[in-house]
């Protein structure tokens, strides 16, 4: 028990809420970019206060709770979907020293508590006795859920890979070769299906803004809006941070530049990803709802499972090599 | 196979926008910078009342009957010379009838065009505030012009 307990996550959060300010930022700068346009640049210099400005927005904003809506339901959820976003943030190790909570099942911890959110976006959809939330709540706790399943799966061949659920001892394993060369299946469907659960295009069908008003949220505004929002760039921090710890070597470093820190090459890493989920949502279109659960169910998780047969087969043709 | 024609798609989607990234802006910074308008832009006109014979063309030949004009006989020589001369832009439809139609070039067009304004009353403007707009004037505007050497 040092000041550490207490100070550490203090400041993890301000570090995550810093990313999400700039992520958002970012993601509309890069938009911008790819549009052949500036992005925001009225707000501060380069616009780097326009997340701060529109924020700022939404907490004037007045909080309005909906004549028949279930009072405590409606101003659970968007707690019941932030905290497993923060939460999970525990387990994630950033470098060899800066990691909250060492636990054995590391991964198994990440992946359960992530999918507590799903239920704060069914009370959410639940509570505001809204028919269109309650669809578009629906909706989004069918995609997560059938999603997950693949997500799962695809972990498993690194699991076997690396022989331990504790993502430390992931990362140490991938000293020599990063599991995204041997788990290449793994990777991409662990990819795509971390796209699906953050609710980012090119399955952003939850939110759709240009074809629905709105999903679950409708009947959010002001603070509880942002709280969902947030929790959604927090997954986007978490997931992306995850990838990074099991496909891309955590904080181990490329070409043997070891001069750079581990905490830096982390960084970098997690930065790609980052970009990438920004840069497929400026080029793909959202796909149709049918499409949605075909690409989950036949074709992901046929994937996944033989993604696991193969590296069990690898794993004893090839042994100490893999 | 389908996969695969779907796969080459979606790289080759990506490259498209990875490449826009690093091109040149769409965009102008137009609040921050005008615009360059093309020289047959139709803005807002000039009015140059020396060259005016008060001949009361344009009043008569503008469709909305936006162009309101007074002229005194001229002291010193034949003719007469420009009192007053209001454009109500609240109905000016920028047309350019009437600087068609003026046979000394006195009232021409320029590449103005912001009048946005919070009160109504502004956008009437008289002979002075027409005088001032001297900027961005159009390079070509009557080609039959009486006395424009051309």
């Amino acid at each position: 028990m040092n000041v550490w307990m207490l100070l550490g996550p203090v400041l993890l959060l301000g570090v995550v809420l810093g990313f999400v300010t700039y992520a958002i930022l970012l993601e509309r700068k890069v938009l911008g970019w790819m549009q052949g346009r500036h992005g925001p640049n009225r707000v501060g210099p380069w616009g780097i206060f326009q997340t701060v400005a529109d924020v700022f927005k939404l907490l004037i904003k007045e909080d309005t709770i909906p004549a028949k809506a279930d009072r405590t339901l409606f101003k659970m959820a968007p707690v019941i979907a932030f905290v497993p976003a923060f939460v999970v943030l525990a387990a994630i190790p950033f470098s060899e020293d800066l990691v909250f909570a060492d636990i054995g099942v590391g991964v198994l911890y990440i992946i359960s508590l992530s999918s507590i959110t799903t239920i704060g976006i069914l009370v959410g959809g639940w509570a505001s006795n809204n028919k269109y939330a309650l669809l578009g709540a629906m909706r989004s706790v069918a995609q997560m859920i059938s999603y997950e399943i693949p997500l799962v799966m695809s972990v498993v061949g690194v699991v076997m890979a690396a022989g331990t659920l504790n993502l430390t001892g992931i990362v140490e394993a991938q000293q020599r070769m990063w599991f995204i060369i041997p788990q290449i299946i793994g990777f991409l469907v662990f990819f795509t299906a971390s796209l699906a659960e953050l609710n980012r295009t090119p399955f952003d069908l939850p939110e759709a803004e240009s074809e629905l008003v709105a999903g679950y949220h409708v009947e959010y505004s002001g603070f509880r809006f942002a709280f969902f929002m947030l929790a959604e760039y927090v997954y986007v921090f978490a997931m992306a941070a995850l990838t990074t710890v099991l496909f891309l070597g955590g904080w181990n470093p490329v070409f043997g530049l070891e001069f750079i820190p581990p905490l830096i090459w982390f960084v970098l890493k997690f930065a790609l990803i980052v970009f990438t989920i920004f840069w497929i949502r400026a080029t793909l279109p959202r796909i149709r709802v049918d499409q949605l659960m075909q690409l989950g169910w036949k074709v992901l998780l046929p994937l996944a499972l033989f993604n696991i047969f193969l590296s069990a087969l690898l794993k004893e043709v090839l042994e100490g090599w893999y | 196979m389908n996969g695969g024609i779907l796969m080459m798609g979606l790289i080759k989607g990506m490259g498209v926008t990875l490449k826009t990234m690093t091109q040149k802006k769409v965009t102008h910074k137009y609040p921050d910078e005008p615009i360059p308008m093309p020289d047959r832009f139709r803005g807002i006109q000039y009015l140059d009342p020396d060259k005016c014979i008060v001949c009361n063309q344009c009043a008569r030949v503008c469709p909305t009957d936006c162009i309101t004009l007074t002229g005194r006989k001229n002291p010193e020589k034949r003719g007469k010379v420009l009192e007053t001369f209001d454009i109500n832009f609240e109905i000016c439809i920028l047309c350019d009838l009437c600087t068609e139609v003026c046979p000394t070039e006195a009232i021409v067009m320029t590449h103005n065009f912001e009048l946005a304004s919070y009160s109504r009353d502004d956008l009437f403007k008289d002979i002075h505030w027409l005088r001032e707009n001297n900027s961005n004037i159009r390079s070509e505007n009557n080609v039959n012009a009486r006395g424009v050497k051309k």
